[in-house]
């Protein structure tokens, strides 16, 4: 048993630590520091510099043009973007769909495909969840009809993130309708500029639209866009599931957020009420012992030697955490959090001469997405798998 | 970064695992808890294993193993209950070796590795609570006098180790329990192990070292993590018994295992263990670390062990219904000492307190 990261593992991190300095833009540091809006080119943009790099598709190994790290390096990686104040990467692209095309694609599929992922040239969009299908993802009803070369699809997927800026989405289609949900779902991918797809921005309850409605009507698919076999989807999305399972605790967002959330605590003269202060150590401590949890799980996966039933708690600790911090940000601005002005949220707002405000009413503009970060946050512990379908699944480990 | 334990760490485990399974049975500790808490047959099985010199250097007749050996041993120690304080013994051990005399430790390391004689950790004082820097009892001319509170193995001890403020600091001693001077009131506590209030009155005593606040904290901290590893074997243990249960008691027609409110519960529980765990090995690693970040690193992990030990016991009691409220059934057993086990060392609104005071910027397993 040993702690310590190997030298070259110390000697990787530095590596990534001064690459990132060079090349992450100071003002979209900044922006992420300060949990501002990111612009499509904000993020984007970083996703190509990435790209260029050849690190965008991070997990990648090297037969598909990845770096071919370990997961000790990926973490390390992660790590490094995340405290430096990186946008996260749009995972739908290369930590999602990549790598359900390099284990079931085919050969054209994949050079058609994999560069434009890896350079961060095209944006990919998820078509999971339907109305009818959230927790329950296998009833998908969206369908898909073979015509010729073609399949004809027909439904609506919604909760897209992000899709009002996706150039192509993977998507779950009903391909058959005779046996159980999970045997006749089809894994499809679909160019969203194609006659007949819609996208319809939703608003969420923090005034913004991170996510979207996808309507297809009609939408012609050339049948060798279809990922596998038909009818084997629901297997590839279990794949996908499974796949990157440490990256969703977030523990490297989180650490850096906490340290945020000391600073706005001392700004607002929290810091020394042990009230608060007390909670804010506690989440330090969980935040540890998450850090600790994700550190087993990669030291598993690297040693290949035992494996670990725990990788499911991941995602529920992983979330609420991520909602405690956002809690505690907005309470320790209290009222300061309330003033309600969306564009104060931009980078270098001036106040708003129709309102004849000359400063943002919460005091500094860093406290303008405190409420709505929280707001935001509460979807954490209902996306990718409600927490209590991961209850369920550990429990099925608890309980064999 | 490796979590892997090597083949003869599995091997440590497993002997020691046969022997709390095959030996330390529900029933066999069940009757040292009704003959006072303490076995010193139990005890002495546990030397044979060559537990009792785990720590102790090979100089002094040890095994000269490390914290991740200790680790190991106690997760299985924990799991049957064992109610004889083997992890004193390696507390003892360590803060001889490291902090006293040649002629002490001579005269006394061989005797605790080979299990001949027990050493009690004399350093908690009912006023004090979980502080270190308090401490009543006094030291003069190599006498003491004051009172020690709660002190586990007591009446079973050799000697104690006790803090006194001698001229204005505290230093650490060795105290005969046979000498003149010492009263020993002894009583089971709450887990049925054997524990005293000791009273000291001008008693004899041999200075162990005069840095005793250093030497306090590194039996604080050490003793964390021991309690840790502890912790989890009980907490494992009681999961599993849990488990068990629930899948054969039958209410409604059906194992009461089917119900999605109990089994979001056992969910819990799981992540409460898991948690717990991983800061265990935390804890561990963390005893090579510098005084200042190694206490810190324990006030975190007793955080998290007090917040899950608590969690673990209640629902699984509660999971269990009404026999999990009764003496015949081991799982208040469980319970009751993962209870004690929450203010051993510093409960968790002290260590919380620890952490929140010594806060910096950034945090983290590395920071």
């Amino acid at each position: 048993m040993d702690l310590a990261f190997t030298p070259e593992e110390q000697a990787f991190r530095q590596e990534v630590r001064t690459w990132v300095e060079a090349n992450l833009p100071k003002d979209l540091a900044a922006k992420v520091h300060g949990a501002q809006r990111l612009s499509r080119d904000d993020m984007q943009g970083w996703a190509k510099i990435l790209g260029k790099k050849g690190w965008l598709g991070y997990g990648w190994p090297t037969q598909f043009g990845g770096p071919g790290w370990s997961a000790i390096q990926k973490h390390l990686f992660e790590e490094e973007c995340a405290m430096a104040g990186a946008p996260r990467i749009i995972p739908f692209g290369p930590v999602m769909v990549a790598p359900v095309i390099m284990a079931f694609g085919n050969d054209e599929q994949q050079k058609r495909f994999l560069p434009g992922i890896a350079s961060g040239d095209v944006w990919w969009s998820q078509g999971y969840s339907e109305p009818g299908a959230g927790s329950d993802l296998a009833s998908v009803k969206t369908t898909a009809v073979r015509e010729g070369d073609h399949y004809i699809v027909n439904g609506q997927k919604t909760w897209t993130t992000l899709g009002q800026f996706g150039d192509w989405i993977f998507c779950l289609v009903r391909t058959d309708n005779s046996g159980k949900p999970q045997t006749g779902v089809s894994f499809l991918l679909i160019d969203m500029k194609s006659p007949g797809v819609s996208v319809r921005p939703i608003k969420l309850l923090d005034g913004e639209c991170e996510v979207n409605e996808v309507w297809f009507d009609n939408v012609k698919v050339p049948a060798n866009n279809l990922v596998g076999e038909e009818n084997k989807g629901w297997n590839y999305a279990k794949y996908l599931l499974a796949h990157e399972r440490t990256n969703i605790a977030d523990v490297n967002r989180a650490k850096r957020e906490l340290e945020r959330l000391k600073r706005i605590a001392k700004a607002e003269g929290v810091y020394d009420d042990h009230r608060f202060r007390d909670q804010i150590a506690l989440l330090e401590v969980d935040i540890v012992a998450l850090e600790m949890m994700v550190l087993r799980v990669l030291s598993a996966e690297t040693s290949g030697k035992s494996s670990l039933d725990i990788a499911g708690l991941l995602k529920i600790r992983g979330s609420e955490i991520q909602q405690r911090y956002a809690e505690l940000m907005m309470l320790a601005a209290g009222p300061s959090s309330l003033p309600f002005i969306a564009e104060a949220m931009e980078a270098g707002w001036q106040g708003d001469a129709a309102l004849g405000l000359t400063q943002f009413p919460g005091g500094d503009t860093s406290n303008a997405p405190l409420a709505s970060t929280y707001f935001n946050m509460r979807k954490t512990t209902i996306y990718g798998g409600s927490n209590e379908v991961q209850r369920n699944i550990v429990a099925q480990t608890v309980f064999g | 970064m490796d979590f892997n334990f090597s083949d003869e760490q599995v091997q440590l485990g497993d002997a020691i695992g046969r022997w709390a399974d095959k030996a330390y049975t529900f029933e066999r500790r069940t009757g040292i808890v009704q003959s006072g808490g303490f076995s010193k047959e139990a005890y002495q099985e546990m030397a044979e294993l060559g537990l009792t010199g785990l720590v102790t250097s090979a100089d002094f007749d040890g095994m000269d193993m490390g914290a991740t050996e200790c680790m190991i041993a106690l997760e299985k120690i924990g799991s049957a209950l064992v109610l004889e304080p083997i992890a004193h013994t390696w507390v003892a051990s360590l803060v001889l070796q490291n902090m006293a005399s040649d002629a002490l430790q001579t005269a006394w390391l061989p005797k605790l590795a080979s299990g001949e004689a027990f050493v009690a950790l004399a350093t908690t004082e009912k006023r004090a609570r979980y502080r270190l820097d308090a401490c009543a009892a006094t030291a003069s001319n190599n006498t003491i006098t004051g009172v020690k509170h709660v002190v586990v193995g007591a009446a079973q001890a050799d000697a104690l180790l006790v803090n006194a403020m001698q001229g204005g600091s505290q230093a650490l001693y060795l105290v005969d329990a046979k000498a003149t001077g010492v009263r020993i009131e002894s009583y089971t506590t709450q887990d049925g192990a054997s524990a005293a209030d000791v009273y000291f009155d001008n008693a004899s005593a041999t200075l162990v070292t005069a840095n005793g606040l250093e030497a306090v904290q590194l039996m604080r901290d050490v003793g964390i993590a021991y309690l840790c590893a502890e912790g989890v074997g009980i907490m494992e243990k009681t999961l599993a018994m849990t488990v068990d249960y629930m899948n054969t008691r039958k209410q409604f027609g059906i194992e009461i295992a089917k119900f999605q409110a109990l089994r979001h519960r056992a969910a819990d529980v799981k992540m409460a263990l898991e948690l717990a765990r991983s800061m265990s090995y935390y804890a561990t690693l963390k005893l090579e670390a510098p005084a200042p970040e190694r206490t810190v690193a324990m006030a975190r992990a007793k955080v998290q062990l007090g917040n899950s030990m608590r969690f673990v016991g209640q629902q699984c009691v509660q999971l269990h219904g009404g026999i999990g409220v009764t003496d015949e059934y081991a799982v208040s057993h469980y319970f009751k000492r993962l209870t004690q086990m929450e203010m051993s060392c510093g409960d968790t609104m002290h260590h919380l307190g620890e952490v929140s005071k010594h806060m910096q910027d950034s945090a983290g397993v590395f920071a």
